[in-house]
């Protein structure tokens, strides 16, 4: 799903060159649960903005779903991270002014589905995440963790193969957080390939697979016990 | 895909700063709409043909020191001395001058001895070469010849009995259109004067009179005893009129000292019977330009305000797949909803402003053309005004999603 070879990025003022990712390798297959952490500034961000195609890196190949997206220009990599890649964020990022219904049709309007389409979707992604009934509210009526499954109903009413998350439950309280993980299990058991960047050691524990970034390069990779069920099914 | 419900939705939890926008477009345009009506009508004015070689024509007026002067002939004798100068085209004397502000009118009529019915005109007591003078062209009759002339001072009536007209004052009292060989009679008077010929057009005396382009020629030296002046009207080949003023004034000067002469031109006349006008049409122009200045200002703020407060959602829509395109048409068409609702509630005030207008100050009516054309001016200005925050908001990198600050 995802493949990226000697990947790197640097960045440059006038008199220093910060090297976020050097040489980073990392293989995702189709359908895992991949958790990303590692101290602050070890450059899992970068990773994360190259992956989702928000950065483009200094050098190096990177493969999404097979596909080279180095020679992309704006409007290829648009697409791409429109129809294939669904985003949660650390701080939910929904749009306050609208309500749920109007916030999950965001990506779906630059999708260009027709409004039945878009209607069908909104409310099936709605209601994979409990918030069926909410969807004429403002997101400044619910709560954190409601926001959250708000902004996963968005990621996933694009169908995307591959759920970036970033922080997901940062700003979550622990019941929350366990509840937005879950979903997350459930949404990776549907087939959707995630990588999810965390802190928190229990979270990252329950991916298949823990990658630890350190200075920009991955610097351990654990299989974790549901990653060998995973394998083992 | 144009957002139109998801902006109108933005809009709505945003809408005091987008109502005082579209209300600051809205007022601009009724502004802008009814001084554009109101340049349109002087400049209209100011552009009318005159009739007259404007250009070409010097004035003469002079007082003489002495009160027994022979003013029949020192006229002969100044026109004698003006016409051989190099230049000259034709003199004539006359009562008054054309566009100088001044002059006299009366009523007229195509019926003896009546008193209402008439047609207001400006009465002009001249010399047989008036026309030439003028550079006047006569469309029907004859020019006057010299034994037309009547001398005639303030005390009497005038008793000339041939006059010459403008087409616009003959149509008037003659909308049939045969003025010509009709008699016309001054004011309760049953004394008929034949009008033997038409001018195409002469302003007359006041531009900003309604009746202006009404004007009678009698073929008449008024000397007005006890009160002695006279003036000649000297027009010159084209270009000569300034050498032609300077002779002019030296040899009038030398022929006879006694007397005050004051010199100036048809030219200067017209300049300052418009100044009003022309000024009006430059204080407008600045108002227009200002105020559009202003509104163009108000939208880049605002814009810019409203971008940088939303950078962090222009990033999510960017890594949700909106290409830099689909973010520019966002701001774009947002603000092209706000013009568009300023713009509709700026032509119902640009109308009740001009009604109220037209009513009280007698003000040209708005045509539906010139408020549509200012309409669309403005909403080029405003989405002009949003394309450079507009652009600036499309180079937001997906990236700012992932940013904490």
């Amino acid at each position: 799903m995802l493949k990226m070879h000697n990947i790197r990025k640097s960045f440059r003022t006038d008199t220093i060159e910060t090297h976020a990712l050097r040489d980073f390798n990392l293989e995702v297959s189709e359908g895992e649960f991949v958790s990303v952490t590692g101290p602050s500034g070890s450059g899992k961000t970068t990773f994360l903005n190259i992956a989702g195609l928000l950065e483009t890196p200094t050098g190096g190949q990177y493969l999404l779903d097979g596909q080279d997206v180095s020679g992309l220009n704006d409007r290829e990599r648009s697409r791409l991270r429109n129809e294939k890649i669904g985003f949660i964020f650390q701080g939910f990022n929904l749009i306050p002014d609208l309500n749920l219904f109007d916030n999950i049709d965001v990506p779906l309007r630059y999708r260009g589905f027709n409004a039945k389409e878009r209607k069908k979707r909104i409310e099936k992604s709605l209601e994979q995440v409990g918030l069926a009934a909410r969807a004429k509210h403002l997101p400044a009526q619910l709560s954190g963790g409601q926001q959250q499954r708000v902004a996963i109903a968005r990621a996933l009413a694009g169908e995307p193969r591959f759920l970036l998350a970033d922080e997901p439950t940062g700003n979550l309280d622990s019941l929350m957080a366990r509840q937005v993980m879950e979903l997350l299990e459930f949404i990776n058991e549907w087939g959707t390939t995630i990588v999810m960047v965390t802190h928190d050691p229990d979270l990252a524990r329950r991916a298949h697979r823990n990658i630890q970034i350190v200075d920009g390069q991955v610097s351990d990779l654990h299989q974790n016990a549901l990653g060998n069920e995973a394998a083992t099914a | 895909m144009l957002e139109i419900k998801p902006i109108l939705s933005a809009l709505w939890r945003n809408k005091i700063a987008a109502l005082l926008i579209a209300l600051q477009l809205a007022l601009t345009l009724a502004i802008v709409s009814n001084a554009s009506v109101i340049i349109s009508d002087r400049k209209e004015k100011t552009a009318r043909p005159t009739g007259i070689a404007v250009e070409d024509i010097i004035t003469v007026n002079f007082q003489p020191v002495s009160q027994n002067y022979d003013m029949q002939t020192a006229v002969a004798a100044d026109l004698d001395l003006i016409r051989p100068i190099p230049g000259v085209v034709e003199a004539t004397h006359s009562n008054h001058f054309p566009l100088s502000g001044s002059g006299s009118a009366s009523a007229y009529y195509n019926q003896p001895s009546q008193e209402t019915g008439g047609e207001v005109a400006n009465y002009y007591q001249v010399g047989a070469e008036f026309i030439q003078a003028m550079g006047m062209k006569l469309i029907a009759g004859r020019n006057f010849d010299p034994s037309d002339i009547q001398v005639a001072d303030l005390t009497e009536n005038r008793e000339s009995s041939v006059v010459i007209v403008t087409k616009q004052f003959a149509e008037k009292l003659f909308p049939e259109g045969d003025a010509l060989g009709k008699y016309i009679y001054g004011d309760r008077s049953s004394h008929p004067i034949e009008i033997i010929g038409i001018v195409e057009r002469n302003l007359g005396g006041w531009v900003n009179w309604s009746k202006a382009g009404n004007a009678v020629f009698f073929p008449e030296m008024l000397i007005a005893e006890g009160n002695l002046f006279m003036r000649y009207l000297v027009r010159t080949e084209p270009g000569q009129r300034d050498s032609v003023f300077n002779q002019l004034e030296e040899k009038l000067s030398q022929r006879d000292p006694h007397r005050v002469i004051e010199m100036d031109t048809i030219e200067n006349f017209l300049h300052k019977s418009y100044s009003r006008d022309n000024t009006m049409i430059k204080v407008l122009s600045v108002v227009i330009g200002l105020l559009t200045f202003i509104i163009a200002l108000g939208i880049v703020g605002l814009t810019t305000f409203w971008i940088n407060q939303r950078r962090k959602q222009i990033g999510v829509r960017r890594a949700l797949g909106a290409t830099r395109a689909a973010i520019g048409r966002y701001f774009l068409l947002e603000n092209g909803m706000i013009a568009s609702a300023g713009i509709a509630l700026g032509m119902a005030a640009a109308q009740i402003a001009n009604r109220m207008m037209v009513e009280s100050y007698g003000q040209p009516q708005l045509p539906l053309p010139t408020m549509l054309s200012c309409a669309l001016i403005l909403l080029i200005v405003s989405l002009t005004a949003a394309l450079v925050p507009a652009l600036r908001a499309a180079n937001i990198s997906p990236a700012t999603a992932t940013r904490n600050v």
